[in-house]
């Protein structure tokens, strides 16, 4: 063996030695990386029960989960009638190991039995990191118990088309002075409705992307009225002025033309996101489960395959100082804690909060990370770091189903004209039945 | 074969050989992978088989269930709701599966159960209207063979099942009306998919799902993601609509296989069938490939113990190789020295034989010279033919050797095919009269007299022909003829036909094959006393091969035999030769005795040999010419004399004891005070094996002379290298010449006809005068202006001119004989001026 051989090997192994010092100084848990607690030929099988039909995001940490426990098999079901079935299952025979828990089920009476099943999370025994999961999408109990893991966040808002305001040199409007001069601009731009969005009384609709997070920042902001909300009652109905004045004066604007919204956009999912790929909306208001189907559709719009375009969520800007950022969370997984198989149960959740994990699955979803990591899906990146005093998390108020749905009809009649502001005011608490 | 393509050649066909095996075992192996898809194909449709029937049992339980129902109904006493739930919970015997009875009529989906919800014991209700399983199914008369719903979740329990379905007619309890019913027999996956567990003994790793029309799996394994088939099959198999459109309806259309891609982008076939007794529902059955495709490691392990072995053959045939390489090695130095031995033998033989062969021609050529006694000079004439027919043979071993070497070359040349003839006859003639044969000639008169062509080769051939004719002849007599026809394919060429006809012993059939080959002689035993060495046809045939042509033999064993071949030969000159038969024997009659070519008082010449006798016939043979001869017995000794005094050439022998002809002519030749500086150096010698010019020329020899010496050849040579003005001392010169008033003739006498010999080259007059003095006045001139000088003052009777001479035109007329005569040899020169005079 040559002199230089013998050098080359003695260097490889100082460096080889010199590298493993240095792993040995950070453990797993530090970095993150996940550090399988079993045996790798530990045998089982998993079942996951959601409301997914399809849940591709699941079944890929699923396959990276696989990587280091080969031997067994986590199925997921998707079960019909959710939300009475769940129940019925849990109590079952083959009751699941996992299931979707949603925070409006918790005061609910008929969901009560699921989180009595759930394991406890944040038990320091079983090392699950809920460090990485923001704090408005954390769900802690009064008693600061964690029964469910956020999977992913939601919000609403608008999609942005980058190239129509890199091609105009405008910026994203933040506030909303700032996004009715924007709006001019491009409306002089030709772009005849620089905002667009679905004209329904659904959460994707014009009224409640837009002007929701304005009402839901009064609400933060006096939660006394949150009872009255509740309650239906019709005095209540005041606190929603402020933003259904905001929502009047948008659709008054040259922002947007509802008739044209009407016209062209014919329902709050898919055809917002066909008519967003024509490639001629600077602005389209939609919900966070909205975006999470645009990357499905972009092999199904001509436009955009004949021109594909950069396009990013964004906070709608409809406050005077800026936007407001409904940080809610889409599901969660409780974990059965009557599972045969509890052990690798939490191992696999431990497994789902490793590093990257979760941002992984929301980006594979396109839906927002609960983690504070926005930076996986570049989509959300306008929402990494938004300041914390315009942000309303889901536990940040507790309005029910009805109230918001109230709130809904409030501002699709008043962005049709079918109500003035003041009517709708004063008619809340009847308006979803009418 | 050089060493490096033996190994080339040898690695192409170990590349080639694993090529083979490699393709081979692909071939098998792909070959096993269909059989193995083929099985994976078979297992599916057992399967299926399987699933079908296990279907159709469950819906067979259902139909029992609901018939009994209908037939309560059809016999005027019908069942309750509870009353039907309350028989099936009775005749059910499995507590995994339960069943359900829900109204349809009035669109509420909702009834009993025979099973209680998990969450209360007590409530047996079931709602079906948020579970949307019927969406396909006509479910107000469900009559097919299996009528069965999609996996889905039972309301009572969460778990996913699957439904089999029939009408029934119920009574209302509360209204006492008939009311339209759905039986639903719910049956769990888990159950289902229990049947398939056999399947893993042989496949471990195969996932059995059934899917629906859409797409949508009934039951589905951990590989298959997605909740629809189709999905998952278009997002890890891209391709254009068309085509997935074609896959989606293959499988659902047939029986068969596909190689797909899973979620990992790894190779996995799937099999699908129909399930049998359903509508649009489909059994696939998913593998990754690997399970299914042969191990191929045992052949690349075959593989390289073939390679290996193939390798470990290739370095055995190596070292054969070069082992046998050596051994050729060593037989070719052998062939090699044996050549050089046989070369050095021929040489020395030669050398050896022609030496004292040159003192006995040399001294029989002064005894024929000088002697007058008639006995004498026919002892002498039969020595000079014994020594001929010696050298005849030395000659042909040194011909034979020539060709053998592959130095054996065709010269071309114009020749006189007169002189050719002349030569061959009086060779053969002689030889036939003394042995009492008749030889006739029978020459086509129309032969052109110049040709083209090697004349000493074909000369050898014809001589070889006739010679052997002449030998094996004891009686009757020898044809010799010989025929000219123009070329059809080159106006320029004839084809000369040489027959040679005798009526010697004749040749057996079995025996022509020996004739052609070098040192056979036909019946050895018979012919012993006949000499020759058995060449002399091999070498003539290999003269005729190597120009274009070969022998033909026709042969009466005890008659006779005839030789001919056909030759192509280009044509000089076009003028026909004439009578020959008769020119000849005017030849014969008059042929005359040696005549010196030239004589020389001046000129100084030195001839060096270690032999004396040889001197002495050197010395002789030049006598007449009256040139001054110094004599060296060695090569010092002519040495010395090369220093000492000037000499216009020298003869210098080559094998000489101590110091030979090439290491005396070197240090001649390093000699810078020698007078002899510019003197021509001819090499004498014995040896004529092939080769030797070069030799002899590259050794700085002017010229070289073979022993015996002929005299004719020693002549030419010496006024070739003599200078001219040394010459001038002889009869005829260039003083005379240019004086036409002194008549010059040998042995004047009045009676002689006189011929006036006109011509500008000297050399060419000289011989002329010298061959026709013996019997003509011979004037010669170098000009027409000479001519006419001497013809005012003299009558001559002949004029000889060259045809070509441009002072023809002034002597036209009967007495002028114009021809080429420059190309003419003695004979030929003669018998035309004789010809001329009617002699």
């Amino acid at each position: 063996m040559t002199k230089g051989i013998k050098k080359a090997i003695s260097t490889v192994l100082m460096l080889s030695l010199v590298a493993a010092c240095t792993g040995c100084g950070q453990s797993s848990e530090e970095t993150g990386e996940f550090s399988p607690k079993y045996s790798s030929d530990t045998e089982y099988k998993l079942s996951v029960a959601g409301t997914y039909s399809n849940f591709e995001s699941l079944e890929s940490a699923i396959e990276r989960f696989y990587a280091y426990y080969p031997n067994g098999e986590i199925e997921y079901t998707y079960l019909d009638d959710y939300r009475n079935t769940i129940v019925h299952a849990l109590a079952g025979q083959e009751a699941p190991d996992i299931y979707v828990v949603q925070p409006w089920m918790f005061k609910d009476p008929q969901f009560t039995s699921l989180f009595e099943s759930a394991e406890v999370l944040s038990d320091p025994d079983l090392k699950i990191d809920l460090s990485q999961i923001r704090s408005g999408v954390r769900w802690e109990m009064e008693n600061g118990d964690v029964l469910a893991l956020p999977i992913f966040a939601s919000s609403i808002g608008m999609l942005v088309n980058e190239d129509i305001f890199a091609k105009e040199k405008l910026e994203v409007p933040a506030d909303y002075e700032s996004l009715v001069k924007c709006c001019d601009k491009l409306k002089a731009a030709g772009y005849e409705s620089p905002v667009m969005g679905a004209n329904t009384n659904t959460s994707p609709g014009i009224g409640y992307a837009f002007a929701y997070p304005v009402f839901a920042k009064a609400v933060k902001d006096d939660r006394t009225v949150e009872e009255g909300l509740n309650a239906l009652d019709p005095s209540a109905g005041e606190v929603m002025r402020d933003s259904l004045v905001r929502v009047k004066e948008f659709v008054d604007s040259s922002c947007i033309d509802v008739d044209k919204c009407t016209a062209e956009i014919e329902d709050d999912y898919n055809a917002v996101i066909m008519r967003f790929f024509e490639g001629d909306v600077p602005m389209m208001l939609c919900s966070g489960d909205v975006v999470s189907g645009t990357r499905k559709r972009e092999s199904k719009s001509e436009a955009f395959i004949e021109k594909p375009f950069k396009y990013s969520f964004y906070v709608a800007p409809s406050g005077d100082k800026g936007g407001y950022y409904m940080d809610s969370v889409s599901i969660l997984f409780s974990v059965n804690k009557n599972s045969s198989s509890l052990d690798m149960t939490n191992e696999f959740i431990r497994f789902l909060t490793s590093k990257g994990e979760l941002g992984l699955m929301a980006e594979e979803k396109g839906l927002i990370t609960p983690t504070k990591d926005y930076s996986i899906d570049e989509v959300y990146a306008s929402l990494s770091d938004f300041p914390g005093d315009r942000t309303i998390s889901f536990n940040d108020i507790e309005l029910l189903d009805t109230a918001v749905k109230e709130f809904r009809a409030a501002a699709y009649a008043v962005v049709n004209g079918e109500m003035t502001v003041d009517e709708a005011v004063s008619a809340y608490g009847s308006l979803f039945g009418e | 074969m050089k060493k490096r393509y033996i190994i080339i050649i040898n690695i192409m066909i170990v590349g080639l050989i694993l090529f083979i095996i490699v393709k081979y075992a692909n071939d098998r192996a792909s070959e096993s992978n269909h059989v193995s898809v083929a099985s994976f194909e078979k297992m599916t449709t057992t399967t299926e088989q399987i699933i079908a029937n296990y279907l159709e049992d469950e819906q067979h339980l259902c139909d029992i269930w609901s018939n009994y129902i209908n037939r309560s109904a059809e016999a005027g006493i019908p069942m309750t709701i509870d009353d039907a739930i309350s028989y099936i919970r009775k005749a059910k015997i499995s507590p995994e599966i339960s069943g359900h009875l829900i109204y349809i009529d009035d669109g509420s989906m909702a009834g009993i159960s025979t099973s209680a919800s998990t969450t209360d014991e007590s409530d047996y209700s079931i709602d079906y209207s948020n579970i949307p399983i019927f969406e396909n199914l006509e479910i107000s008369n469900v009559n097919g063979v299996v009528n069965l719903t999609r996996a889905y979740t039972n309301p009572l329990n969460g778990v996913q099942s699957i439904a089999f379905l029939n009408n029934v007619k119920v009574r209302d309890e509360k209204t006492e009306a008939m009311r339209e019913g759905l039986l639903i027999r719910v049956v769990p996956v888990s159950r289902l998919e229990q049947k398939l567990v056999f399947l893993k003994g042989e496949y471990e790793n195969v996932e059995i799902s059934i899917i629906d029309w859409d797409g949508d799996y009934m039951i589905h394994g951990k590989s298959l993601k997605n909740s629809n088939f189709f999905e998952y099959f278009k997002s890890y198999n891209p391709m254009s609509a068309q085509d997935y459109n074609k896959v989606v309806e293959t499988i659902r259309t047939g029986i068969g296989s596909m190689h797909i891609r899973n979620s990992q982008n790894a190779d996995s076939v799937i099999a699908y069938t129909p399930l049998s007794g359903l509508e649009s529902w489909y059994l696939v059955a998913y593998i990754p490939t690997k399970e299914l495709t042969v191990n191929r490691s045992i052949d690349w392990m075959l593989l390289g113990i073939v390679s290996a072995g193939l390798l470990v053959l290739l370095l055995c045939n190596l070292l054969i190789i070069l082992s046998f390489n050596r051994k050729l090695q060593v037989a070719a130095e052998a062939a090699n020295q044996a050549n050089e031995a046989k070369s050095h033998f021929l040489s020395t033989m030669s050398h050896d034989i022609r030496t004292p062969m040159n003192a006995i021609i040399g001294m029989n050529e002064m005894i024929l010279r000088s002697s007058l006694e008639e006995k004498t000079l026919v002892y002498a004439e039969s020595i000079r033919t014994a020594g001929n027919t010696l050298l005849g043979i030395i000659n042909d071993i040194l011909d034979f050797s020539k060709i053998e070497a592959g130095k054996m070359e065709i010269m071309e040349v114009d020749y006189n095919f007169v002189s050719l003839l002349n030569d061959l006859v009086n060779m053969v003639q002689n030889r036939a009269e003394e042995k009492g044969l008749s030889f006739e000639l029978d020459v086509d008169r129309n032969i052109p007299r110049i040709l083209h062509g090697d004349e000493i080769r074909i000369k050898q051939v014809i001589t070889n022909i006739l010679s052997n004719a002449v030998k094996y002849t004891k009686e009757g007599g020898v044809i010799f003829a010989i025929t000219a026809n123009k070329c059809e394919d080159d106006a320029d060429q004839v084809i000369l036909h040489v027959s040679v006809r005798d009526t010697g012993i004749g040749i057996r059939k079995e025996d022509l094959d020996k004739l052609f080959v070098a040192f056979e002689r036909i019946e050895e035993k018979k012919n012993r006393n006949i000499e020759g060495t058995g060449l002399g046809m091999a070498i003539a045939q290999s003269f005729l091969n190597m120009m274009g042509s070969k022998i033909r033999v026709e042969s009466e064993y005890g008659k006779g035999s005839e030789f001919s071949f056909d030759l192509k030969q280009k044509v000089a000159d076009w003028e026909p030769l004439g009578d020959f038969e008769s020119a000849f024997k005017h030849f014969l009659s008059e042929r005359k005795r040696y005549r010196v070519q030239f004589v020389a008082q001046g000129a100084k010449i030195l001839v060096v040999d270690d032999t004396e006798v040889n001197l002495k016939v050197f010395v002789s043979l030049l006598s007449e010419t009256r040139m001054q001869i110094d004599t060296a017995d060695s090569g010092d000794a002519g040495i010395a004399r090369f220093k000492r005094k000037h000499y216009d050439v020298i003869f210098l022998d080559h094998m000489m004891p101590d110091k030979d002809g090439i290491e005396t002519l070197k240090e001649m030749r390093e000699c810078k005070d020698s007078p002899n500086q510019k003197t021509p150096v001819i090499c004498l010698t014995a040896n004529a094996i092939s080769g030797m010019r070069e030799m002899y020329i590259n050794a700085g020899f002017d010229d070289y002379l073979t022993k015996p010496i002929d005299t004719g050849r020693l002549e030419s040579m010496l006024m070739r290298y003599l200078p001219q003005d040394l010459i001038e001392k002889t009869d005829i010169d260039d003083k005379e010449l240019g004086s036409p008033d002194t008549e010059i003739a040998d042995k004047a006498a009045d009676s002689r006809h006189s011929i006036l010999l006109i011509d500008n080259d000297v050399d060419h007059l000289r011989r002329a005068k010298d061959w026709l003095s013996d019997d003509y006045k011979v004037v010669v001139v170098k000009s027409g202006e000479q001519a006419r000088s001497y013809l005012e003052k003299h009558e001559t009777e002949l004029i000889v001119l060259d045809k070509d001479n441009e002072i023809n035109s002034e002597f036209e007329g009967g007495r002028v004989l114009r021809n080429n005569f420059k190309e003419l040899g003695r004979d030929e020169l003669i018998s035309q001026v004789n010809d001329f005079f009617g002699n």
